[in-house]
C-alpha cells in the first residue's frame, strides 16, 4: 500500500462532487489559504467545545439537584452507547446519497484503469473519501461536545471510547457503501444497459422499492417521534440484534463499561474482523468489476429488421413510434429520469401519512376519506403527467441534433412526446387510485368521479407541459442534464396549477356543498359537474396541444444546440 | 538507467479466448526498444484486447507477456508505473481543471514538484492549451481531452508508450507535433506501440507494422517486407492491409451498394 497515492486518490475524490454542486473553480497556481479548508472542521469543535461547555456548567450548577443530575449522568451514557450505532446508520445514509446523486452526473469517478494504482489503494482512498465530508464533521461536532461534556460528568475514559468506536463507524458505514457501489455498477449496471422486457421490469420495480422505502423511513423520521425514544430505540436494537455485525461497535462500548470485559474485547475483535472483511470484499469486488471499460466481445445475433410495432396499431407513424420506443428506453435507463417514478409515490404517501396521524389526533370527517382519496388518486397521475412534460424535450440533450436533422415533423415530434406523457400517467393512475381505494374506502361515485376528473388532468395538464417543455427546454448536458430552464419550470408549474383548478372548477360548488351538509342546499349533481369538467379539460387540451406544435415548429425550424 | 531487456515488448504463444471466440490466437511478437510499432487490423481483430494484455489489464489464457523486461502477470502496476497510456477515447476525471488532472497523474507516478510543474507548463504551451488549464475538463472538446490524455502519457517519461488511436480529433498543427515528438522520443530510446485505422500515419511514422486479423498476427515486417510478403512492390500500406486481410474486393461491394 502506498499511503501517497491513496492520498492523491482521495485528494481526487473529494472533487468528485463538484460536477453535482456546479462549484465555480479556482485557475492554477491560486494560492488558497490552508485554513480557510479546514475551516469546515474547525468550526464544529469550536461550536461541540461551546455546547458542551453550556451544558457541563448548567450541570455543575444543579449541584443541589441530585436526582437531576443523575438523569443527566444516565442519559449521557445512554448516548454514549448508542452513538457509533447512531453514527453508522447517518454515515450510511449520506454516502449512499452522494453515490445517488453522483450517479445522475455523466461523468466518471473511476480511476484510470492504466495508472499504478493498485485496487488496495483505489478502495481505500474511495472509502477515506465518503467519509470526508458531513459524517467526518458530524462526527468532530458529536465527539466535541460528548468530550467536553464528559470531563463534568466524570465519563471521559467512555467519552474517548465513544469518539473512537464514532470515527470507525464512519469508516464501516463508507465501506459498505463501497461494496454496495460495485455491487451497483455491475449487477445493477448491467440491468441498466441490458435490454428486454425483464429487465425493464427489474429497473421499474427496483426503483419503486427504493423510493418506497426511503420515504417510508423519511416519514417515519418526520412523523414526530422524539430524540430520546430514538436513542432508547437505538440502545434497545443493538442489544436485540447483537448478532448483526454493524451494532458490535455500540456493544463493544457497552460490555467494556458495564459487562464482562471478555465480552468487550470480543466484540472489539469481531468488529476489527469485519471492518477488514469488507475492506477486503472492497477490494475484491474493485478488483473484478471496477473497470469501466470490461474487455468483452459483443456478439450479435440475427439481422436487423426494423420494426413496424405494436404501436403502429394505434396509429402511430414509424416515426412516432421510434421516438416513443427511444424514450421508453431512456426513462427505463437513464437514472436521471427514473426521477420522475418519485412523484407519484411521494403524492401518495404524503396524504396517506398526514390521514394516519390525523386519526390519531383528531375526529376526521365523514367526508375525509372522499377528500383525501381525491388527493391520492388525482395528484399523482396529474403531476406525473406535469413533470413529464416538463422535461420530455429537454432530455433529448445534445442529441436534439439528431432530430433537427432527421425528418421529423412538429407533429410526429409533439404526438409521439404527449402519447409517452399519456401513457406513463395513465399507467400510475390505476395504482395510485387502487392503493387510495383499499386505504380510504370511497364511495364507488366518488372513485368513478375522481378517476375520470385524473384522466382530464392528465390530458390537459400533459398538452400544457409538453407546450411548456418545450419552450423553455434546455439541451446542455455538462456537467449534467439540466432539461429545463430554471424560468420555464416556474412558469409550467404555475399555469399547470391554474389550468388545473380550471378543470376541477365546477366540482367546487358540489365539494363545498358536500361538506357543509344542510347548510347550503346542493345545487349541482356530481356527473354535472363532471361532464363541465370535461368540456373545459377538452378545450384546454386541444389549445395547449396546438401550442405545442407551434412551440414544436419554432423549435425545428430554429436548431440551435 | 541501465537496460536488462532485449525487447521492450515480448509475447510468446499468446492465447486469449471470449467463451467461444478467439481473441488472441497463438500471437508471437517482440519489440526493440526504442521502434515505433504499428498494431493493425479491423475492428474486432484482437488489437485491444492485446494492448490490454500489455498492460495486465487482460490475463492471457496460455503464452506470456514480457514488458520492459518484467513480467506482467506477475507485477501489473511495476510495469505500468514504466508504461504511458493513452486509450481511444480518453476517460478522464471530468471533474478536474485540466492541470488538476495533470497534477494528479505527475504526482501519482511520483514526480518531483518542479519537474512536474515544468513539464506540465511545456506541454500546455506546446499542445495549445494555455489559458483553458483551470477549465474543468467537462468543458472541454474532444481534441482538448485528447491532448490532455496524450500530455498525462508523455508526462512521467515513460520508457514505452502504448497509443491507441493517438491522432484522434487532434488539428493539424497538434498532430504533426505529437508525430515529430514520437519521432524524437525514439531517438532517445523509448519505444512506442501505437495502433490506428489510418494507414498513412501508421506507414509514414512506424518502423515496423504488425497487421493482425482474427486474433492472428497475419503479418509482421517494415513496409519493403510487407511489401514483398503480399507480392505487392511498390503498393502503399492500405492495398497490402486490404489484400492481407480479404477486404480487398472493395469495388465490388461499392457496386452492390450502388446498386
Amino acid at each position: 500500500m502506498n499511503w501517497k497515492r491513496v492520498l492523491y486518490l482521495v485528494r481526487v475524490g473529494m472533487k468528485a462532487g463538484r460536477l453535482i454542486r456546479g462549484q465555480r473553480l479556482i485557475k492554477y497556481n491560486v494560492t488558497r489559504n490552508r485554513l480557510f479548508s479546514y475551516l469546515m472542521y474547525l468550526i464544529p469543535i469550536a461550536i461541540g467545545l461551546a455546547i458542551g461547555l453550556l451544558v457541563g456548567n448548567f450541570y455543575n450548577s444543579q449541584a443541589s439537584n441530585s436526582q437531576l443530575q443523575g438523569l443527566f449522568s444516565q442519559g449521557m451514557q445512554s448516548l454514549l452507547f448508542s452513538l457509533p450505532t447512531i453514527v453508522l446508520v447517518y454515515s450510511l445514509v449520506f454516502t449512499m446519497l452522494q453515490q445517488i446523486q453522483r450517479s445522475g452526473v455523466r461523468f466518471s469517478q473511476q480511476v484510470p484503469y492504466w495508472l499504478p494504482v493498485t485496487w488496495q489503494e483505489h478502495t481505500l482512498a474511495s472509502i477515506i473519501a465518503d467519509v470526508l465530508g458531513f459524517p467526518l464533521i458530524s462526527v468532530i461536532f458529536i465527539s466535541s461536545v460528548a468530550l467536553t461534556f464528559s470531563a463534568f460528568v466524570g465519563q471521559v475514559p467512555l467519552a474517548v471510547g465513544a469518539v473512537l468506536a464514532m470515527c470507525v463507524a464512519a469508516f464501516m458505514a463508507s465501506a459498505t457503501t463501497e461494496v454496495f457501489r460495485i455491487l451497483q455498477v455491475r449487477f445493477i449496471g448491467a440491468i441498466y444497459k441490458s435490454t428486454g422486457r425483464a429487465a425493464v421490469w427489474v429497473r421499474f420495480v427496483g426503483s419503486m422499492l427504493f423510493f418506497i422505502v426511503f420515504y417510508v423511513i423519511y416519514f417515519y423520521i418526520t412523523s414526530g417521534a422524539n430524540a430520546l425514544y430514538f436513542v432508547q430505540t437505538v440502545a434497545y436494537a443493538q442489544s436485540a440484534i447483537w448478532f448483526v455485525p454493524f451494532v458490535w461497535l455500540g456493544l463493544t462500548l457497552y460490555s467494556l463499561m458495564n459487562g464482562p470485559l471478555l465480552l468487550g474485547a470480543a466484540f472489539i475483535v469481531l468488529s476489527l474482523l469485519f471492518i477488514v472483511g469488507l475492506f477486503l470484499l472492497g477490494t475484491a469486488l474493485n478488483s473484478r468489476f471496477g473497470l469501466y471499460e470490461p474487455p468483452a466481445i459483443t456478439i450479435s445475433r440475427g439481422v436487423y429488421a426494423p420494426k413496424t410495432g405494436f404501436l403502429g396499431r394505434f396509429g402511430f407513424s414509424s416515426v412516432e413510434a421510434a421516438l416513443i420506443r427511444k424514450d421508453l428506453k431512456a426513462f427505463t435507463r437513464r437514472r436521471e429520469l427514473m426521477t420522475s417514478f418519485i412523484l407519484p409515490i411521494v403524492f401518495l404517501i404524503i396524504p396517506i401519512m398526514s390521514s394516519l396521524n390525523g386519526t390519531q389526533s383528531s375526529s376526521a370527517s365523514n367526508e375525509l376519506p372522499s377528500f383525501m382519496f381525491a388527493f391520492t388518486s388525482l395528484f399523482p397521475a396529474a403531476l406525473m403527467a406535469m413533470s413529464l412534460g416538463n422535461f420530455m424535450t429537454g432530455e433529448e440533450g445534445q442529441n436534439m441534433w439528431r432530430l433537427y436533422s432527421s425528418p421529423i415533423s412538429a407533429k410526429n415530434f409533439v404526438k409521439s412526446k404527449y402519447a409517452f406523457i399519456i401513457f406513463f400517467a395513465l399507467l400510475v393512475l390505476p395504482i395510485t387510485g387502487a392503493i387510495g381505494f383499499l386505504i380510504y374506502h370511497p364511495s364507488l361515485q366518488t372513485t368513478l368521479a375522481m378517476a375520470i376528473e385524473s384522466v382530464f388532468m392528465v390530458f390537459a395538464l400533459g398538452a400544457l407541459s409538453v407546450a411548456n417543455g418545450i419552450k423553455g427546454a434546455d439541451f446542455s448536458e455538462a456537467p449534467r442534464p439540466r432539461m429545463i430552464r430554471t424560468k420555464w419550470a416556474f412558469i409550467n408549474m404555475l399555469t399547470c396549477a391554474g389550468a388545473g383548478l380550471a378543470v376541477l372548477a365546477p366540482l367546487v360548488p358540489y365539494v363545498l356543498s358536500t361538506f357543509s351538509g344542510s347548510q347550503l342546499g346542493i345545487f349541482i349533481e356530481l356527473y354535472q359537474a363532471v361532464i363541465i369538467s370535461g368540456v373545459i379539460a377538452v378545450a384546454l387540451t386541444v389549445i395547449f396541444y396546438l401550442m405545442a406544435v407551434g412551440n414544436a415548429k419554432d423549435l425545428l425550424t430554429k436548431a440551435e444546440v | 538507467m541501465t537496460q536488462k531487456y532485449t525487447y521492450a515488448v515480448e509475447l510468446k504463444n499468446v492465447v486469449k479466448r471470449y467463451n467461444e471466440i478467439q481473441a488472441v490466437n497463438n500471437v508471437d511478437l517482440a519489440i526493440k526498444p526504442g521502434e515505433i510499432f504499428g498494431l493493425l487490423g479491423p475492428n474486432g481483430s484482437g488489437k485491444s484486447t492485446t494492448l490490454k494484455m500489455l498492460l495486465g489489464l487482460v490475463q492471457p489464457d496460455s503464452g506470456s507477456v514480457n514488458v520492459l523486461g518484467l513480467n506482467v502477470k506477475e507485477d501489473a502496476v511495476a510495469v505500468k508505473r514504466l508504461v504511458g497510456y493513452a486509450p481511444e477515447s480518453p476517460r478522464l476525471y471530468e471533474f478536474l481543471t485540466g492541470i488538476e488532472f495533470l497534477d494528479f497523474i505527475g504526482d501519482i507516478y511520483g514526480m518531483q514538484t518542479e519537474d512536474k510543474k515544468n513539464r506540465i507548463n511545456e506541454y500546455l504551451k506546446a499542445l495549445q492549451l494555455e489559458g483553458r488549464e483551470g477549465d474543468m475538463i467537462s468543458s472541454y472538446s474532444e481534441g482538448m481531452k485528447q491532448k490532455i490524455a496524450l500530455i498525462s502519457a508523455f508526462l512521467h517519461r515513460p520508457r514505452l508508450l502504448i497509443l491507441d488511436e493517438p491522432l484522434n480529433a487532434l488539428d493539424p498543427r497538434s498532430a504533426r507535433l505529437v508525430k515529430d515528438f514520437l519521432h524524437e522520443l525514439k531517438l532517445q530510446g523509448v519505444t512506442t506501440i501505437m495502433s490506428t485505422h489510418i494507414l498513412e500515419i501508421a506507414q509514414a511514422l512506424c518502423d515496423r507494422v504488425g497487421i493482425m486479423y482474427q486474433g492472428k498476427l497475419l503479418a509482421l515486417g517494415n513496409m519493403d517486407e510487407l511489401r514483398h510478403m503480399s507480392k505487392m512492390p511498390g503498393s502503399g500500406l492500405e492495398d497490402i492491409f486490404l489484400k492481407l486481410t480479404g477486404t480487398g474486393d472493395i469495388r465490388a461491394v461499392v457496386e452492390e451498394l450502388v446498386k
